[in-house]
């Protein structure tokens, strides 16, 4: 699987970000690290405990990696759910969560399938 | 991971140093902000966002010098306009473009480099020109003095009382206005008040004798040349300096009554730049030795001056001379080192700076700051102590890293007055009384030494905390935080505390010595003079056939038992202390009938047996409704009732009463008769 066809699989932007980011290394990289990141695990955590302060802020960084990646989808779904959490929880968030749950498991699938596929 | 990416897009030509939230970046900032040359911040942060930290360098003033970029995912124009209102260089929104961070930052750092080093040669040259300006005019006023025969040191000691009347007048009335700027040019100004001397022949100013009057007309004109010349001064005729020189040259003689020259001016139509160089003038010339004088001291020059034998001076003027006297010889005397080190220091300064071009003084003083630095991180290391600084705006506490491991805080704490890890160490009202003891420090004594308990690790310790309170320069002077260090000292406070209790207690029984008890018992009869006590003294009966039968091990194993039994039927407020060998004390408070409970006690011990030896006591009761609150007479009192049962066959208890009175005593010396009975006591 080359990066291209992960960021396929993961609904991404591959050609935006090589324009912006010019380099397959750094970008593969950064996709890698992504599968480190503690924030998907610090949102569920916090829509748990009903700390939507901790939940907007957590969604917030999702998005705005997603953002500097060009994770297309979860980008559009952590932003919606950045926005309905911004103020506390409004009624539209929990759906939106489940939105990035999928969204989440999907990319990640995508990163691992790469990951395997260059042996790393 | 963002912060990640932003790091790798700038590469190794930065060193970059990354905070995770508001409050590391502040606290990054405090400690580096000399070298950090930009902060790229983001809005969205745990702890504190980015405007907050805006804020923050808002206050203290750190975004004129430290250039923010801002990134952030947030694009509401609202949140760029507010980032920009708060003084960030450039607003780069997400998802960021490679290329256009690091040309952005690029461009700024170069900026701000440009404007840095522009700002400091700018500062160096305004320092250097400054030191010339002087100089220049130092040159000038010296050859008329050199002209007159005079010592050179006139015009330095003009200078320096002229600076020192002017600073307390502007201190004590703003009649006129006296900016420091005003300050600093009169001073440098009074230096060429005789400048018109320049003009006068010779033959009259160093005429040994009396002037004529014809002679005296011409010394007189040298205050209309000196402001002529000023006049003419070509091209710079309004400068500033130009015109308080005219004013001082022209008019530095006239007087407050208008009988001075040359324009006969009156009380305040003479510039105050005038009349304080003239009174600085009158000053010098009364304690300088003349041709025609000799130097009067310092005490009959300012008596003459009050005196009006010198002309009339304006009364605030006076004033302000009477309350300069004490400090004035003394001031005149550091004036001459003053001067002389400076001249030295402006000779090498100016060496060195040819020596190193490159080199601009305010670099070298950030070189010395940086050793500093080092040197105190050196030794904050190495030290085992909790060092701290406070800030109270904005509230941060800062600890050096061995004391915020010790303390398991982080080095940089936000708020510490409301926060809940704090609170969990020391509690919130000694705190409170630090900082309270911090406030009313003074700047001329800021150290405070201040003891409390900590909890650490669950345990508390006592430890004691030196501080510096640390005021700003303004006037008046704002409390602005404090250094300080905190050292545990429980180790020696226990040891203190057992020190002090070994040395109240009995040391065999484990009860108060007779010391510690009279203490005790002195404050309390004079705490409350209105209640009512007694004072109880007895002894063990056939004590010496104890340690005779038995030996003094077993001796003091009943004088062990004894105390037990005793604590064991006493009151938690009761005194009970042992005074000798086997004489004991109570002294307790009691309110209604005092005859069952001195029973109790007696016969909870009296009657009693210890192994083989019978415990029978013998006991005298003084109340102080009946002998006063004299703790000496109530003891002697006591101590009759005791004698008094001691001879009627012992083994019983007795209250003090009048028939007692020509009783003798058991334990006073004045009494040797119960030596007799066997009941010596060792």
């Amino acid at each position: 699987m080359t990066l291209q066809e992960c960021y396929a699989a993961m609904g991404g932007d591959y050609q935006g970000v090589m324009g912006r980011l010019s380099s397959e290394r750094m970008v593969q990289k950064f996709v890698l690290k992504f599968l480190n990141d503690g924030s998907y695990d610090l949102l569920l955590r916090s829509m748990e405990e009903e700390n939507y302060a901790e939940a907007f802020r957590a969604a917030h960084t999702i998005k705005g990696v997603c953002q500097n990646l060009d994770f297309t989808t979860l980008y559009q779904s952590s932003s919606q759910l950045s926005e309905a959490l911004r103020n506390g929880l409004s009624p539209e968030a929990p759906a939106l969560v489940e939105q990035v749950k999928a969204d989440y498991t999907k990319t990640v699938a995508a990163i691992q399938a790469f990951q395997e596929s260059i042996g790393a | 991971m963002n912060r990640s990416i932003l790091a790798d897009m700038l590469g190794e030509e930065y060193e970059i140093l990354e905070a995770e939230n508001g409050v590391e970046a502040v606290s990054a900032l405090q400690k580096h902000r000399m070298e950090i040359d930009l902060v790229l911040l983001d809005i969205v942060m745990p702890e504190m966002d980015g405007f907050e930290v805006l804020t923050v360098m808002n206050r203290n003033n750190w975004i004129e010098d430290v250039p923010v970029i801002m990134i952030s995912a947030e694009t509401a124009p609202a949140h760029v306009e507010r980032a920009y209102n708060l003084g960030v260089t450039d607003f780069i929104t997400r998802p960021f473009n490679a290329l256009v961070v690091h040309r952005r930052v690029v461009n700024t750092t170069l900026l701000y480099a440009k404007q840095k080093k522009l700002v400091s040669m700018v500062a160096d040259q305004i320092y250097e020109k400054e030191r010339q300006n002087t100089l220049m005019i130092d040159i000038l006023s010296h050859i008329v003095e050199f002209r007159n025969g005079e010592s050179g040191q006139h015009v330095l000691h003009i200078r320096t009382l002229t600076e020192l009347f002017l600073q307390r007048l502007s201190l004590k009335t703003d009649r006129y206005q006296l900016t420091p700027v005003d300050i600093n040019l009169i001073c440098i100004a009074s230096a060429l008040h005789d400048v018109g001397k320049i003009g006068i022949a010779s033959e009259v100013l160093n005429k040994p004798g009396r002037l004529t009057n014809e002679e005296f007309a011409i010394m007189k004109t040298h205050t209309t040349i000196g402001s002529d010349m000023m006049d003419a001064a070509p091209v710079h005729g309004s400068e500033p300096l130009i015109r308080v020189a005219r004013d001082i040259c022209r008019w530095h003689h006239e007087r407050w009554d208008g009988r001075g020259y040359p324009d006969g001016l009156k009380g305040d139509d003479i510039p105050i730049s005038a009349q304080i160089v003239a009174l600085a003038d009158v000053y010098d010339a009364l304690t300088s030795p003349r041709v025609y004088k000799p130097a009067f001291p310092h005490e009959k020059a300012v008596d003459m001056i009050l005196n009006g034998e010198c002309g009339c001076f304006n009364p605030l003027l006076l004033e302000i001379l009477q309350e300069a006297a004490a400090q004035l010889p003394e001031y005149m005397q550091g004036s001459g080192d003053h001067a002389r080190a400076a001249q030295m220091e402006m000779r090498s300064v100016a060496q060195e700076m040819h020596h190193y071009e490159e080199l601009s003084a305010s670099e070298r003083t950030l070189q010395l700051l940086e050793h500093e630095r080092m040197k105190y991180s050196f030794f904050a290391a190495m030290s085992q102590e909790i060092q701290f600084e406070y800030t109270v705006n904005p509230p941060i506490v800062t600890l050096n890293t061995w004391g915020a491991n010790r303390l398991g805080l982080k080095e940089t704490v936000m708020d510490p007055l409301h926060n809940a890890k704090v609170d969990a160490i020391i509690n919130p009202g000694s705190l409170e009384g630090l900082i309270k003891a911090l406030r009313s420090t003074t700047p001329a004594q800021p150290i405070v030494k201040y003891e409390c308990k900590t909890l650490h690790e669950g345990e508390e310790r006592w430890c004691r905390i030196i501080a510096r309170a640390t005021w700003s320069a303004d006037e008046p002077p704002q409390y602005t935080g404090a250094i300080g260090k905190a050292v545990d000292i429980h180790d020696s406070q226990m040891k203190l505390a057992a020190l002090e209790r070994l040395a109240s207690h009995d040391t065999l029984t484990g009860l108060l010595n007779h010391a510690s008890a009279k203490k005790e018992i002195v404050h309390r009869l004079e705490c409350s003079p209105d209640r009512q006590f007694a004072m109880v003294i007895f002894d063990l009966d056939y004590f010496k056939n104890a340690n005779n039968t038995y030996g003094h091990i077993f001796g003091d194993n009943v004088l062990k038992f004894l105390a037990d039994r005793l604590q064991e039927s006493i009151r938690g407020g009761d005194i009970a202390a042992r005074v000798g060998g086997d004489e004991f004390l109570l002294f307790l408070e009691y309110g209604g009938e005092l005859e069952p409970v001195v029973s109790r006690i007696y016969h909870a011990i009296s009657g009693s047996k210890f192994e083989e030896f019978p415990i029978s006591l013998s006991m005298g009761v003084a109340r102080t409704d009946a002998v006063g609150t004299d703790y000496e007479t109530l003891f002697h009192a006591a101590d009759q009732a005791l004698y008094k049962v001691k001879r009627s066959g012992r083994g019983a208890f007795a209250f003090y009463d009048e028939s007692m009175v020509n009783m003798l005593s058991v334990i006073s010396p004045i009494d040797g008769g119960h030596h007799e009975e066997g009941e010596n006591k060792q």
